[in-house]
């Protein structure tokens, strides 16, 4: 078979892994917290594409705009209302809440919406490209979030909040000492994680079946994909997400399915004992 | 003193009237039948778990409604207590120890998943508690010797004997075939067990792959599929795997004569989330709501349960939801042959069952499996399932898939 | 920080011991069950204690540990070892484990160390998936059935768990009140100054992280002979992983007493919610966490001196 396929697949997946992981990683690179709920986002962004799509027949693509907003707000009052109480608590701490709350929201999605998978069929035909054959889903998906992700890397490169944002990462005391409203800025961020987390929901929609039992496997390549790439930076999560994506799609071709995700799971460990900030990532948070 | 005397009385009177309800709840107990359910009702089996709450449900109402169960002349109304066991292993066989110990349940009934099966049955047999299986299929969850374990489904291998016999007669040029199985107790079986009959059956095995329980992408495995030009395709898995498993075959632009997922096109939601990619996908199946099987049970024949099924649910069962209703109802007739809730006798008597239902003839062979005849084979044509075999009941030929 | 009363401690946690081990005379096999679950999650949470609780490494190698041991001991007893072998000999291997892999991964700090944790148990599960002809991979892995009646088998269990625990929890008086544990507790308080003091953090940290494997590898053995057929999904399971940092959180971790505190009162949470709220039962857990992690910072433990008043 032609390494030209499995690149595509590669790049694809990579695309798509690249906006699961980078809303992950500028929360964590931030605010210093582990959002387990970022799987979560990502399947209840899903499921409201999904039942828009079902109840309201709007196209998914149309409905990611109001669904990220809407993750957005959750994320916003979710930060600021109990995350932001523990914040300056150790990492085990963070984490165990952000945990407590997912599990939370596990069992509301499932209260609410049912196991069953859902899919959105639409089917928008394949591109031939020499040989390699490209769905038009998924690459409008990846194009999707690269654009997504270059937006966000804009906005916080030169817009007041984004830069605020940046400055908070660098040095908290010293951003504070700025006259930055942190805990603002704090609340801010882990909403534009949620809000990546449920475009990305929307995107995923599209392409695979959504089902409230895989928001651990996102969560579980977010990980990767941020140790990969390195924390905190945009760039991080989409080389992070595209090398994933490439790893993957070569692993399975040479080994099998099984062993492509231990050779990712194999290779951070190895990132994470050679080079913990990652491909692109710069010191910075332990 | 007189304060020690009247709480002496007053603790005395309490133990009277504890005791005494006690007394009169234990005969009451003693009244009904428990059988206890430890079911998935959140957690990866969810979807699963919820299709054996409504069977076991359907059969409760019917066999209460006409006064209970006979035992030996005397009717027991059935009481069923349920747990959600979490799709958690450890839940499981807690559960199991809590309703044998704890509730008194007389008999139990097997969680969805095999790996818990096999748990719960560890616990029932130290108690000598006969334990049902609804949804057991492979020959490794009977493996352990249990005694106390019967499944009302058959063993994985009739069913794949019976497609290879669907495919091989009716597309004999068919001769390639690519297996790609999830790793994980029942689709892992369906795809050795397949592997091993094609094998025999004088087809070509081009690929063998197994893909992770959680997995996200199946791209590349099923783009390595292509290359190889197979003329049939074969997959098992989860609902979920086989949804994503069949798109990304559009995707890819992958075709071929032969697309068999097991046990996807069985199951509704499968058809409903695919949509026109469901169109031509086979399956094996354990039942099929059009078999025309009459039988001595609260149904009496597989249309009357066809029909308060759809009146109840709006959709048509599968096997799943047979199996849960036919393995109680398995239970209830061994009941009324031992004439006892003796559980060495009931267990006895499900050993010698012999019996035809609504979900067809329920005979267990040593290991506690049913035996396995006539497993339908069905494909999805015009976005129903339609049975290809067993002949008797064929509803249309294999059609190549477009 | 206050440790609940040595002496009165220890004589709660004797009284509780003995009541565990009294449960096969005074209540139902349900009881017994129960006590046996109590005993093993307090084993996890001792366990667990010494890389998280005093050298405040967030560790979420539980389930790597407990997996590993569960397949190590039923390999050993199908190939015919004595079950009690089996269960040393699944330490011993979780041990060497630890030992190894602790060089390479404690040199991690932060989060950093979390996610090395939690991939050790994703790399261990996909290779028992993969490794079937071992491991006999996703069709899981039948283990020796030990022959008895219930009674038999759950008292059996009940002690080998209470052993298991009693054991964990000497070795942790032990820390405590060693240079080890004084060692670790600067090495939580602040790493490099206390590489800087002389204190060999190094070898502390493998030691610590040693020690949080062994007993966990035990438990994970006698588990699998308890229910007799494994598989990978279950055995490296990441909600026990999960679980057992919190328990440690819940009655106070650094402490000797909290692990054994936090678990009985997180299992007996969970008994009584999961009993109760049959539909909600996972999000009345993840509130309680929520409500514990706000108030009662430092654990059950920290609140209860606080009561008495130092």
């Amino acid at each position: 078979m032609e390494y030209g396929q499995v690149i595509a697949n590669g790049l694809m997946l990579g695309g798509l892994y690249a906006c699961i992981a980078v809303g992950f990683s500028l929360v964590w690179g931030v605010l210093n917290v582990i959002n387990m709920l970022h799987g979560s986002f990502i399947i209840l962004g899903g499921y409201l594409t999904f039942f828009a799509w079902l109840h309201l027949k709007v196209n998914p693509l149309v409905a990611l705009a109001p669904v990220a907003a809407v993750l957005f707000s959750i994320g916003f009052l979710v930060q600021y209302l109990l995350v932001n109480r523990v914040i300056t608590q150790p990492v085990l701490t963070t984490l165990t809440l952000t945990f407590g709350l997912d599990m939370i929201l596990y069992n509301a999605m499932n209260l609410a919406f049912e196991a069953t998978p859902r899919r959105i069929v639409l089917d928008l035909g394949r591109l031939h490209l020499g040989g390699v054959i490209l769905p038009y889903d998924r690459v409008v998906a990846m194009a999707l979030a690269l654009v997504l992700t270059a937006i966000l890397y804009l906005v916080l490169r030169t817009s007041r909040t984004g830069r605020a944002i940046v400055a908070v990462r660098m040095d908290r005391d010293a951003a504070a000492l700025m006259g930055i409203r942190v805990n603002r800025v704090y609340a801010i961020t882990f909403g534009i994680g949620a809000l990546m987390a449920g475009a990305c929901g929307a995107l995923v929609a599209v392409v695979f079946p959504i089902t409230t039992s895989v928001t651990g496997l996102f969560l579980g390549k977010a990980f990767v994909i941020c140790v990969i790439g390195g924390l905190g930076s945009v760039p991080g999560a989409l080389v992070g997400g595209l090398a994933l994506g490439m790893i993957e799609s070569l692993a399975s071709f040479w080994f099998g399915p099984q062993q492509a995700i231990l050779v990712g799971f194999l290779i951070m460990l190895v990132l994470l004992m050679v080079r913990p900030t990652g491909l692109v990532g710069k010191k910075g948070y332990e | 003193m007189t304060e020690q005397s009247r709480f002496g009385r007053f603790l005395s009177a309490t133990a009277v009237a504890l005791t005494g309800t006690a007394l009169m709840l234990s005969g009451v107990q003693a009244q009904t039948i428990k059988i206890g359910a430890p079911l998935a009702l959140t957690g990866g089996l969810a979807d699963e778990g919820r299709k054996q709450a409504i069977a076991y449900d359907m059969w409760l109402k019917r066999i209460n409604a006409a006064g209970g169960i006979d035992v030996g002349g005397r009717k027991m109304r059935v009481e069923l207590v349920q747990y959600d066991y979490q799709t958690n292993e450890q839940r499981a066989q807690q559960l199991a120890e809590k309703l044998i110990v704890d509730d008194k349940v007389n008999f139990l009934l097997a969680p969805f998943g095999s790996g818990h099966t096999k748990v719960v049955a560890g616990v029932a047999e130290r108690y000598g508690v006969p334990v049902m299986a609804t949804s057991a299929s492979s020959d490794s969850i009977f493996n352990q010797g249990y005694k106390h374990l019967f499944g009302t489904l058959a063993p994985n291998s009739g069913s794949v004997e019976n497609l290879i016999t669907v495919v091989t007669r009716q597309m004999p040029n068919a001769k390639r075939i690519a297996i790609l199985g999830r790793e994980d107790v029942f689709p892992k079986a369906m795809a050795t067990v397949m592997s091993d009959s094609a094998k025999k059956a004088g087809l070509q095995i081009i690929s063998l792959e197994y893909y992770p329980v959680g997995v996200l992408d199946l791209a590349t495995p099923i783009a390595k599929i292509k290359s190889m030009n197979p003329d049939w395709i074969y997959i098992t898995g989860y609902s979920k795997d086989l949804v994503l498993a069949r798109k990304q075959m559009q995707d890819l632009g992958v075709k071929a004569p032969v697309v068999t997922m097991i046990t996807g096109p069985v199951y509704k939601e499968f058809i409903d989330a695919l949509g026109p990619l469901a169109e031509g996908v086979t399956s094996a199946s354990w039942w099929h709501h059009s078999a025309q099987f009459r039988g001595n049970d609260p149904w009496g024949s597989t249309k009357a349960f066809y029909d308060e099924f759809v009146a109840r649910e709006k959709a048509d069962p599968d096997y799943v939801h047979a199996a849960a209703a036919a393995a109680l109802v398995a239970l209830q007739k061994a009941i009324e042959n031992a004439k006892t809730l003796d559980r060495a006798k009931v267990r006895d008597a499900l050993a010698a069952l012999d019996i035809v239902t609504f979900y067809g003839p329920i005979k267990f062979a040593a290991n506690g499996m049913n035996g396995g005849r006539d497993l339908p084979i069905i494909q999805v044509q015009g976005g129903k399932p339609v049975l290809l075999y067993p002949e008797a009941l064929k509803q249309g030929n294999l059609q190549s898939v477009k | 920080m206050t440790r609940l009363g040595g002496r009165a401690g220890h004589l709660v946690f004797g009284a509780w011991i003995l009541l565990l081990a009294a449960t096969p005379f005074i209540a139902s096999n349900y009881f017994v069950k129960i006590a046996t679950f109590l005993a093993m999650y307090a084993a996890l949470a001792l366990s667990w204690n010494f890389i998280g609780g005093y050298t405040g490494y967030p560790s979420f190698s539980t389930a790597a540990f407990f997996g590993l041991g569960a397949y190590s001991g039923a390999l050993m007893q199908n190939a015919g070892l004595w079950v009690g072998f089996a269960w040393i000999g699944a330490a011993l291997v979780v041990s060497a484990f630890a030992a190894i892999l602790g060089f390479a991964i404690l040199r991690l700090r932060g989060h950093y160390f979390a996610i090395a944790s939690i991939a050790l148990a994703d790399v261990l599960m996909l290779i028992a998936s993969i490794w079937a002809g071992v491991t006999g991979g996703g069709e899981g892995l039948n283990v020796k059935i030990m022959p008895g009646g219930p009674d038999f088998i759950g008292r059996v269990f009940l002690y080998t768990m209470l052993g298991i625990m009693l054991a964990a929890f000497v070795t942790t008086v032990l820390v405590d009140r060693s240079a080890l544990g004084f060692g670790l507790r600067c090495i939580q308080q602040n790493e490099d100054a206390a590489d800087m003091v002389g204190v060999n953090v190094t070898r502390y940290k493998a030691t610590a992280f040693t020690l949080s494997a062994v007993f966990c590898g035990a438990i994970g053995a006698a588990y699998a002979s308890w229910v007799a057929y494994i598989s990978p999904v279950d055995s490296f399971s990441i909600l026990l992983t999960l679980k057992v940092p919190v328990m440690v959180l819940l009655g106070g971790p650094g402490t000797v007493l909290g692990p054994v505190v936090g678990s009985a009162a997180f299992v007996i949470l969970e008994e009584t919610i999961w009993a109760k709220y049959l539909d909600y039962h996972q999000a009345v857990l993840g509130v309680v966490i929520v409500l514990l992690l706000f108030f009662l910072p430092g654990g059950l433990l920290r609140m209860l001196s606080r009561r008495s008043g130092r």
